[in-house]
């Protein structure tokens, strides 16, 4: 359908539109008008996806002399995939009705092991690995070196792409990982570099967060987007997670071990080009006298290292002088390691301030502030004229050499933490050191800077007004859309009580209680009866979740479930999980009946759909708070109440209850779906909590679901399952308009939207 | 008929008498009435009656599939022969109580209901009865006519134990279905009560092998959507449905009394060989060949073989003819030519037009449509006649009688104006 939202006319490829994909389109609308950042709030199921799409390339289509470019950010390979799909019937759409000049140019950019072709390349196991593969057939010094010795292995896919130089176009259209793969494949191409050669040239462009977050991947791919781009984060309601994690180090002990061998091969590396080309040690020294800013030249086409800290905090200076030499250099890094190996030693926690962590280091090991500074520079410098290729082997050196910039360039927003053991387990020596970032408003800035809109959006981003405070900046739109539904197809209740009357909570004081897991016990046997197909569990944290199987097991708790329904258990090991989703889904489908138990914050919790038959009834057990006494926890809580004004309380709350939001979230991904909430904890009935959850749940809390007992909440069950199992109208009544059409939106146009169904 | 009336009027009093023992007749009146199931709570926290739309939604759906039945062609082909088994799950969850006095009894009770309204609607038909228990599905009756047989042979045995197991229910109810002849239509209705179903094998291939044998299989869940219910309906082309209530069940259940449309690949006219047995003289004795006993009197003669039966419809079980007496004949020819659906009067135009007079009352039962309040009724009309009829006249006329009084008066103009005396 095509209809005009005030000035713009929009392209949707469906002919019926739901009431808050309009009001979502009108929002984001003024959002690119004013050219401001926005935050939306909107429930999973709704078309997020499709109405954001088909009113950013509208609105392109409708301002010809101002093109915007769309840089949509996504957690997963697997949404990235989704959502050039979706593009890809919009763009049919649109070519359809407006002929070629609605052509554009969509891609998707990801690491080389999605992307690469070559099958020696993808021979190798995890994404670094793939990486140095790569590297390894592709550097501009080895393949210099093919001319003269022809038993080098090249890859063929890079040299007709580089063979083809300015040629190696990708025609308009819309292109998925999969779609570029075989154009790589068909022309001969290498898809991953071609790719990223059209990131400049692309209207659309789908790639991860990291690409844009982390300042050592968007140093490289992303430098070159121009001002006028609209950046989307999707699914955004971790963001603030990513942005830490973008500035954050972790230095263990192996890490040290390993930066100690590769520090050993360099410095054989070093001898070795001592003894054979002296001259190109000179040439770097040279280069490095003139200065680091005028890097571009030394690299080519060999850019793989950028720095970690963010590009304004980069010194355009020369280097130090007393790292310009090689071997200086890894006397440098020596020293580094070494102090790194004593305070790793320690006996006790400590935490400390970059500052004076900074000083200390000075005084003992005579590193002083600048010269980490470069750190990472120089080592990009050394192993490009080092010719290193096996980039993966190099991880150590590099962990060490960004936690050096990082520590040298920042003083406020983080902190270094050293923990000689894990505090869940004090018997087992693990020392770590962590440099953490506590300031998501670091990473996240340039981003805002550097764009003209910025939206982030998310099926859960409740409290909506805490987002703009933590990554600090103004939004001109923050909006939490409801879900019109033509039934009640949500039914969160919240269960305070068991079966006995008595509180259940995960409170630390009361989750050993053997009454409470007997409760909890008895509230999933009873669960499992009543639900047909997939009921999932989601517990506080993994050693919870172990300690209250393990109860149940004792009690025979287990051994009743394992009557009525299959067990399956999330674990740390992927391998072992995924295994376990996939028969989960297979007792689902072929009737058998399935429970998943599984761990907020996990893995499951953030990625995995249980919709349909594979997720009738999601429990929360507790509130999923993040471990309290964590110190690097402690330690940003301290620095948000000092610099946000955030009271450490409200960040804990909003931050388990948006846990507590996705997870329970899993179980509806569409309108045509149902499912059950049951939050089991007698602290959900209180105001503070429950008022954090995002409104599309709250809107279907009724106040007599407050405070159930589990016998009600099994009556109330049993009553919903067998309601929503009725045959239902899809398009909705008179009353409660779901689908517009075309004449509806345009008597909407007339009247306002304000006026809207719900 | 007796039995239709009976639904729609005395249904509550015969529970009274079957399982209200023991308890104190003013504790009774709320255990049958169970009326606080029918309040609920309103936003603001008052009591309200929950409004009995789910009747009235029942009776929509009907009119629905009638009208979407005769928009697809007016001569549907049905299926006027069916070989019906019935599942009836007796495992573990069979015994819940959430239905009283438990699922089980109200399952059964029924299921008699419905046998007996299936042969009165279907004469030419046969049923089968099968049971799950235990994880294996055991045969209760072979397919035959005598809805007697089959009342008594499900009554015997009712207990509920152990898992369920769908896939061998359907895989015994294939075999069987198997030999019957190809003119007939293979049905299953399964009464679902398990929420799981343990199996020994792939149900998928189960389910295609039913697919492929054109087996047409139903389910009745009794309490929440199972993904491979739906699943089996959505294959083999059947309904499922979930009973929320008992009252719910009961109308579930006789949803698959009249036949349903012919698949498509058995629209193909077919002559079957039938026998019109006589009734056998008063006072002659002979030995019945179903029971193997000596009656006097009573029962019918295989025009072919002279063998002696008790009931019809039935099979010979000498010479395997088809025995059937002209009445049932008759009787199934109704489902080929339905009265039209009537149509719905809108609440306030029915009385201010000029067929005032006549819509004031139900021109079957003469009862006035004038609701509490003077408020007009709800009322619909018959197409043809444009006679006016209240909603129990409604049902009664499409589901018993299967004659509009309307149209047929107009024919015989002196009924009419004997009645209005």
């Amino acid at each position: 359908m095509i209809f005009k939202i005030e000035d713009v006319t929009v392209y949707f490829p469906y002919d019926n539109i739901y009431p808050e994909q309009y009001e979502y389109m009108v929002e984001l609308k003024r959002t690119l008008d004013a050219k401001g950042h926005c935050l939306l709030e909107m429930p999973t199921g709704t078309g997020k996806t499709i109405a954001l799409l088909s009113l950013i390339t509208s609105y392109r289509l409708s301002r010809p002399d101002s093109p915007i470019k769309l840089v949509y950010c996504t957690r997963t390979v697997h949404e990235m995939e989704k959502t050039l799909a979706e593009l890809k019937v919009l763009h049919d759409y649109q070519v359809l009705h407006l002929g070629t000049q609605a052509k554009i140019l969509a891609i998707g950019l990801s690491s080389r092991k999605n992307l690469c072709v070559n099958t020696k390349v993808l021979a190798a196991e995890n994404r670094d690995s793939v990486d140095a593969a790569c590297r390894k057939r592709t550097a501009s010094w080895v393949r210099a070196l093919s001319t003269e010795k022809p038993n080098i292995e090249l890859c063929d896919y890079f040299e007709n792409y580089e063979k083809a130089a300015e040629n190696a176009l990708l025609p308009p259209g819309v292109y998925t990982l999969e779609d570029l793969r075989a154009f790589g494949n068909n022309r001969g191409w290498c898809p991953y570099f071609l790719a990223r050669h059209m990131v400049q040239f692309a209207n659309v462009i789908v790639y991860s967060y990291q690409y844009l977050l982390d300042p050592k991947v968007a140093g490289i791919i992303s430098k070159e987007l121009q001002k006028e781009s609209v950046v989307v984060f999707d699914e955004a309601h971790n963001i603030d997670n990513v942005c830490i994690e973008a500035l954050s180090v972790s230095v263990r002990r192996v890490t040290l071990e390993g930066a100690n061998r590769n520090l050993n091969k360099m410095k054989h590396e070093i001898d070795r080009f001592k003894a054979t080309d002296a001259g190109r040690l000179r040439a770097e020294y040279n280069r490095l006298v003139e200065g680091l800013a005028l890097r571009g030249d030394l690299s080519g086409g060999d850019q793989w290292l950028a720095n970690p800290a963010l590009p304004h905090d980069i010194l355009k200076e020369a280097v130090p002088g007393n790292i310009r030499r090689a071997e200086h250099f890894v006397h440098v890094l020596r020293r580094l390691l070494q102090y790194l190996g004593v305070r790793l030693d320690t006996e006790n926690v400590e935490k400390e301030s970059p500052v004076s962590f900074v000083s200390s280091l000075n005084s003992q090991a005579g590193i002083e502030q600048k010269t980490l500074k470069f750190c990472y520079d120089r080592l990009q410098s050394l192993m490009l004229t080092l010719e290193i290729t096996d980039t993966d082997e190099f991880l150590p050196i590099q962990t060490v050499c960004d936690f050096a910039t990082l520590v040298g360039t920042y003083a406020r927003g983080f902190s270094i933490i050293i923990e000689p053991y894990d505090e869940r387990m004090p018997h087992i020596p693990d020392p770590i050191l962590q440099l953490s970032c506590h300031d998501a408003s670091l990473a996240i800035k340039p981003v805002f800077d550097r764009f003209q809109s910025v939206v982030i959006t998310s099926g859960t981003l409740s409290p909506i007004d805490l987002y703009p405070r933590l990554l600090s900046f103004t939004p001109v739109v923050s909006r939490s859309f409801k879900m019109s539904m033509t039934r009640d197809c949500i039914c969160p209740m919240v269960l305070t009580r068991g079966s006995d009357q008595l509180p259940v909570s995960t409170k630390f004081d009361m989750r050993s209680d053997p009454g409470v897991v007997r409760n909890y016990g008895k509230l999933l046997v009873e669960m499992v009866s009543i639900v047909p197909d997939g009921v999932v569990c989601f517990f506080v944290s993994y050693s919870y979740m172990d300690g209250i199987i393990a109860t149940w097991n004792e009690t025979g708790i287990l051994k009743e479930i394992v009557q009525q329904k299959l067990v399956f258990i999330e674990t740390q090991d992927v391998v072992e999980t995924t295994l376990a989703l996939d028969n989960y889904r297979r007792a689902c489908d072929c009737g058998r009946g399935a429970v998943f138990f599984s761990v907020a914050r996990g893995k499951v919790a953030e990625g995995i759909d249980f919709d349909r038959h594979y997720g009738r009834v999601v429990v929360m057990y507790g509130v999923p708070f993040q471990y309290t006494l964590s110190k690097i926890l402690l330690a940003r809580l301290e620095y948000l109440r000092d610099t946000f004004q955030i009271k450490e309380g409200d960040f804990l709350t909003f931050d388990a209850l948006r846990q507590a939001a996705q997870c329970v979230g899993r179980v509806i991904r569409s309108k045509a779906d149902y499912g059950m909430m049951i939050f089991a904890d007698k602290r959900y009935s209180r105001h503070d909590k429950r008022s954090k959850l995002p409104g599309w749940i709250l809107s279907h809390l009724r106040d007599a679901h407050l405070n159930l007992s589990t016998d009600m909440a099994i009556h109330n069950a049993r009553e919903f399952l067998r309601k929503m199992a009725q045959p239902y109208d899809k398009t909705g009544t008179m009353g409660r308009k779901t689908l517009l059409t075309q004449e509806d939106l345009e008597k909407m146009a007339e009247t306002g939207v304000q006026d809207m169904a719900y | 008929m007796s039995n239709q009336r009976k639904r729609l009027t005395g249904e509550r009093e015969d529970e009274d008498d079957e399982d209200a023992e023991g308890i104190g007749e003013w504790e009774r009146a709320y255990v049958d009435d169970r009326s606080w199931e029918e309040l609920q709570e309103d936003e603001s926290g008052l009591l309200r009656p929950i409004d009995n739309s789910a009747i009235y939604h029942a009776q929509y759906r009907r009119r629905l599939r009638m009208l979407s039945a005769a928009a697809a062609g007016t001569r549907i082909q049905k299926g006027l022969i069916r070989y019906l088994y019935i599942v009836i799950d007796f495992s573990r969850a069979a015994a819940e109580m959430d239905f009283r006095p438990s699922r089980i009894a109200v399952m059964a009770k029924h299921i008699e209901a419905f046998i007996r309204e299936f042969f009165d609607q279907n004469p030419l038909s046969q049923i089968g009865l099968v049971s799950i228990k235990n994880g294996v599905a055991h045969t209760l009756t072979d397919l035959g006519g005598s809805p007697e047989t089959h009342i008594k042979a499900l009554m015997g045995k009712l207990e509920a134990l152990g898992d369920s197991s769908l896939q061998n229910a359907l895989e015994l109810v294939n075999e069987h279905l198997s030999q019957v002849p190809s003119y007939g239509h293979r049905e299953v209705l399964i009464l679902y009560s398990a929420l799981c179903t343990c199996d020994p094998g792939d149900i998928m291939e189960t389910i295609q092998k039913c697919k492929k044998s054109k087996l047409r299989c139903s389910v009745i869940g009794l309490s929440a959507e199972m993904f491979i219910c739906k699943h089996l309906c959505q294959e083999t082309g059947g309904l499922y449905s979930v009973a929320v209530d008992e009252v719910h069940l009961k109308d579930l259940l006789l949803e698959h009394a009249p036949p349903p449309p012919a698949i498509a690949e058995f629209a193909i006219a077919n002559l079957i060989k039938m026998g019109f047995p006589q009734r056998a003289a008063e006072g002659s004795m002979a030995i019945c060949s179903c029971h193997k006993e000596v009656k006097i009197g009573a029962g019918y003669m295989c025009p072919r073989c002279k063998a002696r039966v008790c009931d019809l419809p039935t099979e010979c079980t000498i010479c395997g003819l088809t025995l059937v007496s002209s009445p049932h004949l008759a009787r199934s020819y109704h489902h080929l030519f339905p009265i039209a659906p009537f149509d719905e009067v809108p609440a306030f135009s029915s009385l201010n037009d000029s067929r005032r007079t006549l819509g004031k009352s139900c021109f079957g039962c003469q009862q006035s449509l004038i609701g509490t309040g003077n408020k007009p009724g709800p009322c619909v009309t018959c197409r043809k006649c444009k006679h006016y009829f209240c909603l129990d006249c409604d049902i009664y006329i499409h589901e018993s009688l299967h004659n509009c009084p309307g149209c047929e008066s107009i024919h015989r103009p002196k009924s009419v104006s004997l009645m209005e005396e």
